[in-house]
């Protein structure tokens, strides 16, 4: 359990703090996993009292928590340590004013000086939150044992330069090991898992490697469109908002070597050697690899679905890219001509987000008389929905004569462990109050992501101008992104 | 239940507290659904429900249901009174094919959007110690727009990492975009051609050409099976085994109700099958597609079909009597040079398109062999003239596969069947003419 700490959320009033934050805190101290003297600072530009704001909280908790209904009782004694601060990002005196309250709040709940800063705001503020965070002395850890930490929300940065600018800022007034940026991505169950399965299991790991993976495939594809993130999604797009963080942090957790332990610095040098071995596309590089794609107006489930370009606060024209494949190479010793395909999008035919090693074919055709051929090993690690573990291999189908046929062993969380998994955002922010950074992406490990993305981006302005919308709604993207890897022979999973 | 859009109920057809047969299906939930969520929460609630459904008195341990499957099936059924059909035979199949089977009925295509769905789960105990595994059974009767994107309802229902086998009862319009999508989304697509409308010969082309993307599984060519192995266990004789390198005419005989000779009037592709299986087999290629046949082998042009060994005292009723119309083609292989095709409907009251004979002529050295094939419900008839005299009657007992039994056989196989895929790209050839002909010259209806 952690110190007595006080939690400082800024962008409390947004959407963010309403549908994860806020809900993942209560589940926490539903769960006894937080102390008793701890206090949760909520701030805001919007004129909140301690009151009304608490009132805002139970509704959104009452609809995003994993746990329902709320405990009243429970949720009395949680508000009570909520507290609302009206303040303007870029006014001094409000964060001299902070600074004070902090102290007080401090010295009534006899804690150690331990503060977390957690900004669930537009990236723009960063810089400016951080600055006056500075200023008003409170990144400082002056006290004896205690500890200020920052947990700054993706998108860190829109490229290589905008993130090293960034990283510039924030290292000027906080220390890296008081940085804590998320990846939420990387705090679910299934995602930490992948280092348990690969480095908890000895069987998987001796044939980890090009010697008998023949590719890899990372999907996530998500049904939902952009909802009423329209003007914020303009300004990313897929490449940005799921390419450079969740999909090249999978890749990472699949490739990487074994650290030499399971602490923070040793996982995260291990994650940054991966993107290193990933070679920064040529233009002509991109055209060939990469497929960027737009959904238009189109059908999913029993819905008709219009096209992004009509989605609220969206241009009519627009050329955001709603849809990405590609393929990467991972230029290391271990996996050396085994190609990674990614791929995301939104509005495809289903939401699913998995992990998939395609094995390489057995090198010798024994069984000349099954009518099929044995169909190459997979391993496929579902992250949402149904987690768990798939493992297909070939057996003999019942009967005369030896006809052969694939069959799946499934592995599903639900049913093994019949309890519920905590939330992405549980996970983390405990991590984050107890400082471990191992589920936190570091500096240059965000540097080197986007040193993979930005020539992909730099190569898209140079181009003409895209075809969009190039996939109904519904469908699992462009046909140039099944082109990508017929090309080499293979095809996308059917998830 | 807190959404009142969707009634649940637990169909318990076995009475409480009888346990049902072992190897016999029960229904052991029942649910509708308006929405895709709401099919999606109710198949979530089914399999984390508690072993509720265990009849009273029974060993609650032993009966905690598994979701068992090995495949999704996908059924198209354009009307209800199929989608009926297609449910009973899958019922039939939980213990040997546990699958997630959607049966999609589209409806009021010029309605409101409007999706009705039940969901069921049927169970079967395997042996009488056995543990009960159940799999799901999904009505989805969709109205208006949501009807004509029908993939998008199937495409976040399938199991992932399962095959995905469509079963297209009626027949398809493969040209239809709806068509295409359904079929790109399948790993095997499972169809009756001999069941499709006019001669059959358009679409079987159209399926022939699907073939090269999708494995195809013809009930109608599956049907054939017991024909086949007659033919060829007939041709394992060494007397006999020369002569299948000489074959000079293939003969099929079929029934039809049609007095006009319509080129159209009557399905065709059994006795397609039959010839398209031969030549196949024989390394035989096409040199003439099947056409029309010629008004001087009208019935009022020509005489009464031969006489079979068994003729029409096993084909009960009035006996058949020669009808107008039919088709020539011409095969050809490198030894034995030409092999006529002979597609002659004889009018009778079996279904319209069913085999009646198969008739092989085969001449080597100066002589000749006739093998004459015909078949009833239990078995198969081969008789064997070597110049005239009688050499040989063979019975096999063949009982005529149920629907049921057939999509089994088709469930069961693992991949494409490369006599299967053979047989029906020479049948291709027969409809469409010989590969290097680009254009459709031999169109159904064409030439007359």
């Amino acid at each position: 359990m952690p110190d007595p700490f006080i939690f400082v959320l800024f962008g409390a009033t947004g959407d963010l703090s309403h549908r994860k934050v806020v809900p993942a805190l209560y589940q926490l101290w539903r769960s006894n996993l937080l102390p008793h003297e701890c206090m949760f600072v909520a701030i805001g530009r919007r004129p909140y009292d301690d009151e009304s704001f608490r009132a805002e909280m139970l509704t959104a908790v009452s609809q995003y928590s994993r746990v329902k209904p709320v405990d009243p009782t429970i949720w009395t004694e949680f508000a009570k340590r909520i507290v609302y601060f009206h303040l303007d990002f870029d006014d001094p005196a409000g964060f001299d004013q902070l600074a004070e309250r902090l102290t007080v709040i401090d010295s009534e709940i006899g804690g150690h000086g331990n503060e977390l800063f957690y900004l669930a705001t537009q990236e723009s503020a960063f810089p400016v939150i951080v600055q006056q965070l500075g200023r008003a002395g409170l990144d400082h850890e002056h006290h004896a044992g205690g500890w200020r930490r920052i947990v700054v929300e993706k998108p860190f940065g829109r490229d290589l330069e905008s993130a090293i600018r960034l990283n510039r800022e924030v290292g000027k007034v906080f220390r890296e090991s008081q940085i804590y940026r998320i990846d939420h991505y990387l705090g679910k169950e299934t995602v930490r898992n992948i280092l348990v399965f690969r480095f908890g299991n000895g069987i998987f790991e001796p044939i980890w490697n090009r010697r008998y993976v023949d590719h890899v495939q990372i999907t996530m594809a998500e049904s939902i469109g952009v909802e009423d993130r329209g003007a914020f999604y303009e300004e990313t797009g897929a490449s940005r908002d799921v390419l450079q963080n969740h999909l090249l942090q999978l890749l990472t957790l699949v490739a990487m070597e074994p650290p030499a332990t399971f602490e923070a610095e040793a996982l995260r040098d291990e994650k940054v050697k991966v993107l290193r071995a990933v070679t920064p596309m040529t233009p002509s590089e991109v055209r060939r690899d990469v497929v960027r794609g737009q959904y238009g107006a189109g059908w999913i489930g029993d819905r008709g679905i219009v096209g992004y370009r009509q989605e609220p606060n969206v241009d009519s024209e627009s050329e955001t890219e709603t849809f990405v494949a590609a393929k990467f190479e991972v230029d290391d010793w271990r996996w050396a001509g085994v190609p990674f395909y990614l791929r995301t999008g939104k509005r495809l035919a289903k939401r699913a987000t998995e992990i998939a090693i395609q094995f390489k074919p057995v090198p010798h055709r024994l069984f000349v008389d099954s009518k099929t051929d044995p169909e190459p090993n997979l391993l496929a690690m579902r992250i949402q929905p149904d987690e768990g573990i798939l493992l297909r291999f070939v057996a003999k189908v019942p009967g005369l004569g030896v006809d052969i046929r694939a069959v799946n062993m499934d592995f599903t969380y639900g049913s093994a462990f019949n309890v519920d998994s905590p939330d992405a955002y549980e996970t983390l922010i405990l991590d984050a109050l107890l400082g471990d950074s191992s589920l936190f992406t570091r500096a240059d490990e965000v540097e080197q992501a986007w040193s993979i993305v930005t020539p992909i981006l730099e190569a898209w302005v140079e181009e003409a101008e895209p075809d969009f919308p190039n996939h109904p709604a519904g469908t699992w993207g462009p046909e140039e992104a099944d082109a990508l890897i017929e090309h080499d022979g293979r095809r996308w999973r059917r998830i | 239940m807190s959404d009142t859009k969707v009634q649940l109920s637990r169909a318990t057809d076995p009475e409480p507290g009888v346990r049902a047969a072992p190897g016999v299906p029960v229904r052991r939930w029942s649910s509708r659904a308006h929405t895709l969520e709401e099919i999606e929460r109710e198949l979530g609630r089914l399999w984390a429900a508690p072993p509720g459904a265990v009849p009273a008195g029974e060993d609650a341990e032993r009966h905690v249901a598994a979701r068992t499957s090995v495949l999704n099936l996908v059924v198209i059924a354009r009307r209800p009174e199929i989608g009926q059909r297609a449910a009973a035979a899958i019922s039939e199949l939980t213990g040997r094919h546990p699958s997630r089977t959607m049966i999609l009925l589209p409806r009021d295509p010029d309605g409101p959007n409007s999706l009705d769905a039940t969901i069921e789960a049927y169970c079967v105990v395997p042996s009488d110690q056995g543990a009960e595994t159940c799999a799901e059974l999904i009505h989805l009767l969709a109205g208006g727009e949501a009807g004509r994107h029908l993939e998008a309802l199937v495409a976040p229902l399938l199991i992932h990492d399962l095959p995905v086998t469509m079963w297209w009862p009626s027949e398809p319009i493969f040209g239809s975009s709806q068509a295409q999508r359904l079929i790109g989304m399948s790993d095997r697509l499972v169809v009756d051609s001999s069941s499709w409308g006019g001669s059959g010969m358009g679409p079987l082309g159209d399926l022939a050409r699907i073939a090269s993307r999708v494995t195809v599984c013809d009930l109608a060519a599956i049907r054939q099976a017991r024909w086949r192995e007659a033919i060829a266990s007939t041709f394992d004789l060494p007397d006999f085994l020369p002569y299948l390198r000489s074959i000079r005419r293939v003969a099929v005989t079929y029934s039809t109700h049609d007095e006009d000779g319509d080129p159209e009037g009557t399905n065709v592709v059994k006795p397609i099958y039959h010839v398209a299986w031969l030549a196949s087999r024989l390394g035989m290629h096409v040199e003439r597609g099947l056409h029309p046949a010629p008004r001087s082998r009208h019935p009022a042009a020509r005489p009464a079909a031969r006489p079979a060994a068994r003729p029409a005292a096993r084909i009960s009723g009035s006996g058949p009597r020669p009808g107008p119309g039919g088709f020539d083609a011409t095969l050809r292989d490198h030894r034995s040079g030409e092999v006529s095709v002979v597609l002659r409907p004889v009018l009778f009251g079996t279904p319209s398109g069913t085999t009646l004979r198969v008739e092989l002529l085969a001449e080597r050295r100066g002589h000749e062999l006739r093998v004459d094939v015909t078949a009833e419900a239990e078995y198969v008839h081969v008789g064997v003239w070597l110049n005239g005299i009688e050499m040989a009657q063979r019975h096999f007992s063949a009982p005529r596969l149920t629907e049921v039994d057939l999509l089994a056989e088709t469930l069961e196989s693992s991949g494409p069947d490369p006599v299967s895929s053979s047989a029906l790209a020479m049948a291709r050839h027969l409809v469409d003419g010989p590969p290097e002909t680009t254009h459709r010259d031999h169109e159904p209806g064409g030439h007359a």
